[in-house]
C-alpha cells in the first residue's frame, strides 16, 4: 500500500497550512492516502469520535463461491489491453444500419448529436478550447468518442452494457464489433493505418490494434507498475489545482462579476412559500374528456342540437341496442347527418375518437 | 353533539347546536374579527392567528393511522428536489434531481430531499434477488445476498456525497441565482453497513490486487475503478441511509461508499466487485469525469472532493428582505472536506478583502458536512458575504482566480472556489464571483 507519511514540520513551513494543522495533531505524525486526506487512526475503541466495538471482526463464514457460468455471466468489462474482450466481428456498414435504427434518433445522424443527447463524433483539436467569453468568438471543446475518449475498450464495453439507452444489454457481440466499427468510422479513425470503409469487418484480432487519437491525452499515469503512486503525487498537492492562501486583512480587490445570462429553467418552479397550493384543475381529467370538451362538447352537452347528450344514459343505450357499438363507431368518424366527421376535427385519428366516444358513452 | 367555541377577543362563549353549523359560523367570527380590525386602535396589533381559535384546535387531527410511512407537512410542499434541462444528458433518465439546500438544517439530509443523480434512470431492485459478487484477485471470490451481507458487523457514520460537477455552471461566472442549483448535487446522511476492510480481511486480498472494479445493476451498469489504498481505508458496503433501508434513488439495496469521494464513485445498486492489477477506464473515467486542463490535457482518476463552503442563510432563496436595520441575524452554512475533518472556516463581509475566523457549530466529523455561524448586526447597508473553508489535511478553499489560474474554466468538475453572495440594501441576495 502507498501512503505518504508527512511529518508536521514539513507541513508548517507552508503558511497557510500551518494554522489549520497545528492544534490537533501537534506532535502527531499525519498519514495521508493516496488521495491528500487523512487517515484516521482508530485510538481507545474511538474514530474521531465514533465508538468502535474492538472485538474481532473477521472469521465470516457468510456466502459462497461463485461458478464459473455466474462469474462469465456477470463479468462481462473489456479492459484497454482486451481482457474479457468477446470473439466476434461486424462491417462498418452493418453497423450504419444499426446505427441509423437504434442510435440515430438520439444521438443524430452520423453521431453529431444536436438531440440533447451526447455527440459522438466531431471535436478533433479542439481540446485546448477554453470557452471564456463568448461573445469574442471562443469555441468550448468538444469531448467525443474520436477526440477524446483513450481508449476502445471503453467503447465497446459501454455499448454493449448500456445502450441503447431504452433496451441495453441486447446488442449481440457481433452487432456490437458492427456498431464500434461505425463509430470509429465517422470518427475517422484508422485501424493500423487502414480507412474504415462501409465493408471494414472488425474483429477482435483488429481491434486489439486500435490507438485512439487521444490515448496520451491523460495524465497522471496510472497503468502497469506506476499503479496509483502518480496519482497520490498530484492530490496531495493542492497547489496543483488550485490551493488558497488563508489571507485575513487588505487581500486585494474584489470586483464584481454578476449574472449576464441567467439559467432558469427549473422544475417544478422554485418557491419557498407554504400557502397550500390550490387543487389543481384538471390534473384527472383523461385526454379523452379534453378532446371531448375542446371538439366534441359544443354540439353534445346540448339538447337543442339533436345529437345524444352526454350523460343522458337512456339516449346512449338506445342508440347502442339500435345500431351496436361499431356502427356507432363508424358514424362518429365519418359523420352522420349533422354529426360531422370526428366532429370536424381531422387531426383526430380513427382510435382516438373511438376512445371519445366510449368516453361519451360511459360519462354520468 | 355540542360544541364550544370561545371567541377570546369578546372573552365571551358561545354554544352551538351541531357540527354541521360550525363552519357557518366561524365564517361569521372571522368577518367579526376582520370588522373589528378596522375600529379604534385596541385592537390593531391584536394578531387573528392568537385571539381566533386555530382551525386545526377545534377538530380532531387525522388519526395515527392514516400515514403507515409519515409524510411531511403539506405547508412544506415546496421543499423538493428540482431539475433543469441543462444538466441532464438528453432526458430526465440521464439528469440530476438537485436538492433544496436552503430548506435544509443541520448535516443531515431527510431521504426523500437527497439529490438524485443516475445515468440510466433509478432501477428497482428486487432485495430477494439480489447479489453482490466479489472475485478477481482474492483467495475466496463470493456470492452474497442481502441478508448475508447484513450479517456483517455494521458501523453508522455520517457522510455527505458531492457529484464532483456541483457548481460546474459557474466555471466562466455566475449562471444560476439560487443555491438549490448552485450547490444541490450535494447532500449528507448518516449511512450504515460493513467496512470493505472486514470483509475482505476474511476473503484475502492476493498481493498484486491494486484496483477495485466497482459496477451497479442498474440500466447504464455504471463502473468505476477505485485504488486498493481507499478500499481499505475507510470504504464501506451500506444498506442504511438515515435509519432506513437505503431510497432506490440511492442505491437500494446496496450501494458502494467511499467516504469523502466524487458522487459517482459511489456505485449505486452494487453488483459486482472485482480485483485486479490494472485500472478498468470505464466510461465515467475516460468520457465524462475527468477534468480538460488549458493545455489539452485531461486529469483522469481525481478521486477526492476538495475543501469547500458555501452560506446556505442568507441565499437567494433566503433572502433577508423581512429584517429591519438593527436587527440581530444568523449568518451561517456548510463547510466540508473530502479531504479531512473542516478546521476552520473564514468569513467576510466585503468580498474577501478582509476575514475573519468565525465559529463551528455542532457535530465535526470527517469528511463530513460542518455547520459554520455568525451573528451580527443588520444595518441595512451592502454586504459580499463570502465563506472559506480550511481543512485538517492543510487545504485552503481558494479564490475563483487562484483556482481558475491552475485549472483553466473547461475542467467540468471539481470546482470548490469561494461563493460570493451579495446582499443588497434591500435584503436581497444575488449569486455573484468575485474576480480580485
Ligand atoms: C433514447 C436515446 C438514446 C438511444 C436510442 C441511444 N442512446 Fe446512447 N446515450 C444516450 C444517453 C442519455 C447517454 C448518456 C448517458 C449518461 O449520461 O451516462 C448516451 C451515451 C452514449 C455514449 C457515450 C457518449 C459519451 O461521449 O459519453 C455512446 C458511445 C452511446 N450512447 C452509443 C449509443 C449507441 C451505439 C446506440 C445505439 C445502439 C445508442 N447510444 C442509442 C441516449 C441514447
Ligand atoms: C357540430 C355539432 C357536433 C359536433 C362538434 C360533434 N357532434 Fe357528434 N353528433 C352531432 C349530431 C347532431 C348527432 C346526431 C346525428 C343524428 O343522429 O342525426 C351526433 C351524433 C354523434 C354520435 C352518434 C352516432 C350515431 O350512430 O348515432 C357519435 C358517436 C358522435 N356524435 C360523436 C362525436 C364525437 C366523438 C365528437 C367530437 C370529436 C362529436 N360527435 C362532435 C353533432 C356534433
Amino acid at each position: 500500500m502507498f501512503m505518504s507519511e508527512v511529518k508536521i514540520p514539513v507541513i508548517g513551513t507552508l503558511l497557510a497550512l500551518s494554522i489549520a494543522v497545528s492544534s490537533a495533531m501537534a506532535g502527531d505524525k499525519i498519514q495521508k492516502n493516496v488521495d491528500g486526506a487523512l487517515i484516521y487512526p482508530i485510538k481507545n475503541n474511538s474514530y474521531q469520535g465514533y465508538a468502535v466495538n474492538p472485538q474481532k471482526t473477521n472469521g465470516f463464514n457468510h456466502g459462497r463461491a461463485p461458478t464459473t457460468a455466474e462469474i462469465k455471466a456477470w463479468d462481462i468489462d473489456v479492459m484497454p489491453d482486451g481482457t474479457g474482450l468477446p470473439e466476434g466481428k461486424g462491417s462498418v456498414e452493418q453497423g450504419d444500419e444499426l446505427y441509423t435504427a437504434q442510435c440515430a434518433m438520439c444521438h443524430g445522424d452520423f453521431g453529431m448529436g444536436g438531440k440533447g443527447y451526447p455527440t459522438l463524433s466531431g471535436g478533433e483539436g479542439t481540446l485546448k478550447n477554453q470557452l471564456v467569453n463568448p461573445e469574442a468568438g471562443d469555441e468550448p471543446p468538444s469531448r467525443t468518442i474520436g477526440s477524446y475518449w483513450p481508449y476502445a475498450s471503453t467503447l465497446y464495453w459501454y455499448v454493449q452494457s448500456a445502450m441503447p439507452f431504452p433496451n441495453p444489454k441486447s446488442l449481440t457481440n457481433d452487432e456490437t464489433y458492427a456498431l464500434v466499427a461505425y463509430m470509429l468510422s465517422i470518427n475517422e479513425i484508422q485501424i493500423d493505418g487502414e480507412d474504415l470503409d462501409d465493408d471494414y469487418v472488425l474483429d477482435r484480432a483488429k481491434f486489439l490494434k486500435i490507438k485512439m487519437p487521444n490515448e496520451d491525452g491523460f495524465y497522471p499515469e496510472v497503468n502497469g507498475d506506476v499503479g496509483s503512486k502518480e496519482m497520490s503525487k498530484y492530490l496531495n498537492n493542492a497547489d496543483n489545482f488550485g490551493q488558497g492562501t488563508r489571507c485575513m486583512k487588505d487581500c486585494g480587490d474584489t470586483p464584481i462579476v454578476k449574472i449576464a445570462y441567467e439559467l432558469n429553467d427549473f422544475h417544478p418552479t422554485p418557491s419557498t412559500a407554504k400557502g397550500l397550493p390550490k387543487e389543481k384543475e384538471g390534473e384527472e381529467i383523461s385526454e379523452a374528456q379534453k378532446i371531448y370538451e375542446a371538439t366534441c362538447s359544443a354540439c353534445h352537452a346540448n339538447a337543442a342540437i339533436g345529437a345524444p347528450v352526454v350523460g343522458d344514459k337512456e339516449a346512449w343505450d338506445t342508440l347502442l341496442k339500435e345500431k351496436g357499438i361499431e356502427e356507432i363507431y363508424k358514424n362518429g368518424i365519418d359523420g352522420i347527418n349533422a354529426m360531422p366527421p370526428k366532429g370536424g376535427n381531422m387531426d383526430l385519428s380513427d382510435e382516438k375518437t373511438k376512445i371519445v366516444i366510449d368516453y361519451m358513452i360511459q360519462a354520468k | 353533539m355540542n360544541t364550544t367555541i370561545k371567541n377570546r377577543v369578546g372573552d365571551q362563549t358561545t354554544s352551538f347546536s351541531t357540527d354541521s353549523r360550525r363552519g357557518f359560523l366561524r365564517g361569521m367570527f372571522v368577518s367579526v374579527a376582520a370588522a373589528s380590525v378596522l375600529a379604534p386602535i385596541k385592537l390593531k396589533a391584536d394578531d387573528a392567528a392568537i385571539l381566533e381559535e386555530a382551525e386545526w384546535g377545534v377538530k380532531l387531527g387525522y388519526p395515527t393511522n392514516k400515514h403507515p410511512y409519515g409524510i411531511p407537512s403539506p405547508y412544506e410542499h415546496n421543499n423538493v428536489r428540482r431539475v433543469t434541462e441543462l444538466l441532464s444528458s438528453g432526458d430526465m433518465y440521464a439528469s440530476v434531481a438537485m436538492s433544496p439546500l436552503h430548506e435544509q438544517e443541520g448535516i443531515i439530509t431527510p431521504n426523500g430531499l437527497f439529490f438524485n443523480r443516475s445515468h440510466g434512470g433509478t432501477a428497482v431492485v428486487d432485495p430477494d434477488k439480489y447479489r453482490l459478487m466479489i472475485h478477481g484477485l482474492v483467495e475466496k471470490p463470493l456470492v452474497l445476498t442481502l441478508a448475508q451481507l447484513k450479517r456483517y458487523p455494521s458501523e453508522s457514520r455520517i457522510h455527505f456525497i458531492e457529484c464532483p460537477a456541483n457548481g460546474s455552471t459557474g466555471w466562466r461566472g455566475p449562471q444560476f441565482n439560487n443555491l438549490q442549483f448552485m450547490k444541490g448535487m450535494m447532500s449528507s446522511a448518516e449511512w450504515t453497513g460493513v467496512k470493505l476492510s472486514v470483509v475482505l480481511a476474511d476473503l484475502g486480498l492476493k498481493p498484486k490486487a491494486k484496483w477495485m472494479l466497482a459496477e451497479g445493476s442498474d440500466n447504464s451498469e455504471m463502473g468505476r475503478t477505485i485504488p486498493i489504498e481507499k478500499v481499505l481505508d475507510d470504504a464501506m458496503l451500506v444498506w442504511g441511509q438515515n435509519g432506513e433501508a437505503l431510497r432506490p434513488d440511492q442505491g437500494y439495496p446496496v450501494r458502494l461508499l467511499v467516504p469523502g469521494w466524487e458522487g459517482n464513485l459511489n456505485v449505486k445498486w452494487l453488483k459486482r466487485l472485482e480485483f485486479g492489477e490494472e485500472p478498468w477506464h470505464a466510461k465515467e473515467e475516460t468520457s465524462k469525469y475527468t477534468m480538460l486542463q488549458p493545455s489539452g490535457k485531461g486529469i483522469r482518476f481525481f478521486w477526492p472532493m476538495e475543501v469547500n463552503s458555501i452560506i446556505t442563510s442568507p441565499c437567494p432563496e433566503k433572502p433577508w428582505t423581512d429584517l429591519k436595520k438593527g436587527d440581530m441575524v444568523e449568518i451561517q452554512g456548510l463547510a466540508w472536506s473530502g479531504q479531512g475533518t473542516i478546521k476552520a472556516v473564514d468569513l467576510s463581509l466585503d468580498g474577501g478583502k478582509n476575514w475573519q475566523e468565525i465559529s463551528l457549530k455542532g457535530l465535526i466529523l470527517p469528511k463530513s458536512w460542518t455547520r459554520f455561524s455568525y451573528m451580527m448586526k443588520w444595518e441595512g447597508k451592502p454586504l459580499l458575504l463570502s465563506s472559506r473553508a480550511i481543512d485538517d489535511a492543510g487545504n485552503v478553499q481558494p479564490t475563483i482566480n487562484q483556482e481558475v489560474a491552475k485549472v483553466g474554466v473547461e475542467s467540468v468538475y471539481h470546482r470548490n472556489s469561494i461563493c460570493t453572495w451579495e446582499v443588497k440594501a434591500n435584503g436581497e441576495v444575488n449569486n455573484v464571483h468575485v474576480r480580485g
